[in-house]
């Protein structure tokens, strides 16, 4: 592993650096963290949630539990539904707030790239 | 009478002030009729003008697209939003349905929290995917009215109508039925032009104004004008099917 391109990867906000680490480990993750930002307040079954995504619904439903065990999301039973919805705690809604505005950047999001794909090896 | 006003130029007057408080009002229309823009004035007003926050469901488009179009005509539902005042939540029929069979769910939790009194479901043709059977999908729509009602929220809803012009053909014809307030937005074409028309075809418990009124879409929202005068087909598209179809909206409700 080259050490300059580590270096320059992991320059950025050491809070966004923990939080991609620990919790955006793979795209439909980041996906997803970007859908529930963008929509705060929706709660949906895995099904639908995959449909906004266009992802599957498989591989959505294990990302969805994934980043409910990691308290992004709460999961609730809703008669026969499960659905999931954004965590309240206001410090994880702070830090998808800040990775979210982080990610319009072409730099951070390049970083971010790097990464999940060395995380995901 | 407490009436709850639209905001829209023309429309509060065609409906002796406003809509009557806590019923539920469909906003029929082809697409791009403008039922979208009639709905966010709905709500802009409400927050703006009465002090009444509102909530928006809906089941097509990601809140990020309504504050764009808002902005259009100058409302800042980013402001409203970050104020307290608005909610725009983006979920499915068939969870938003269950969220009024248990207590405590999200749309509850949301009309709480910015204690709203509107809201805007955009848009209940998406129940129709919910039962294929007529009977099955009024019972939903109308637990779904009620479970809004209960939470005394003024409601409007806004559904497609398939027709450009003239009458539509197969829909389902219960939910005008579920609600108190029935209004229609129609394309109608008149010398060479394509013109937009705005008709209330039901009130419940309140006089309101039968005419059929052209309305525009102005960088301010909706303005609803004058009555079309004597143009018998504006409502079928047609000059011949007309006078059927108005006894027919009329006198079968
Ligand atoms: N700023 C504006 N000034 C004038 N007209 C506008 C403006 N913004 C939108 N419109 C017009 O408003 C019309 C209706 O838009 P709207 O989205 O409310 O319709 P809709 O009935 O909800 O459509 P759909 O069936 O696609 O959901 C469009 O025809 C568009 O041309
Ligand atoms: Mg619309």
């Amino acid at each position: 592993m080259n050490d300059v391109t580590r270096r320059l990867m992991t320059d950025m906000d050491p809070d966004l650096l923990t939080f991609l680490h620990s919790k955006v480990t793979s795209f439909v993750k980041w996906d997803l963290i970007r859908f529930f930002h963008e929509n705060p307040h929706t709660a949906d079954t895995a099904e639908n949630i995959a449909r906004y995504a266009g992802r599957n619904v498989e591989m959505t439903e294990a990302e969805l539990v994934e980043l409910t065990e990691l308290g992004v999301l709460v999961k609730n039973q809703l008669g026969s539904m499960v659905v999931y919805s954004l965590s309240n705690d206001p410090g994880i809604r702070d830090l998808i707030r800040r990775f979210a505005e982080a990610s319009d950047d072409r730099e951070f999001r390049r970083k971010a790239i790097y990464h999940i794909i060395r995380g995901m090896r | 009478m407490d009436r709850v006003t639209t905001g829209i130029a023309g429309l509060d007057d065609m409906l002796q002030g406003g809509f009557v408080p806590n019923t539920a009002i469909l906003v029929e229309g082809a697409p791009g009729t403008g039922k979208t823009t009639f709905g966010m004035q709905f709500i802009h007003h409400g927050i703006a003008q009465c002090d009444e926050p509102g909530i928006i469901l809906t089941f097509e488009q990601f809140p990020r697209q309504y504050y764009r179009d808002a902005a259009n005509f100058g409302w800042d539902f980013r402001r409203w939003e970050a104020e307290g005042k608005l909610r725009i939540m983006m979920t499915s029929p068939e969870v938003s349905q269950a969220f009024f069979q248990e207590a405590g769910g999200q749309i509850e939790q949301l009309t709480r929290e910015v204690g709203a009194r509107r809201i805007l479901v955009d848009s209940i043709s998406h129940f129709e995917r919910l039962a294929a059977d007529p009977v099955h999908l009024r019972q939903l729509v109308y637990s779904f009215i009620n479970g809004l009602k209960r939470e005394g929220l003024t409601a409007v809803l806004t559904r497609e109508n398939v027709a450009l012009l003239g009458e539509a053909e197969g829909q389902d014809e219960s939910v005008p039925f579920i609600v108190d307030t029935y209004i229609l937005l129609r394309y109608v074409e008149m010398d060479s032009a394509i013109r937009k028309a705005l008709l209330v075809l039901k009130m419940r418990g309140s006089y309101h104004d039968k005419d059929i009124r052209r309305f525009t879409v102005t960088s301010k929202g909706i303005e609803v004008h004058s009555k079309f005068e004597g143009q018998e087909g504006i409502l079928s598209g047609s000059p011949r099917r007309m006078a059927e179809s108005f006894i027919e909206a009329f006198v079968r409700r």
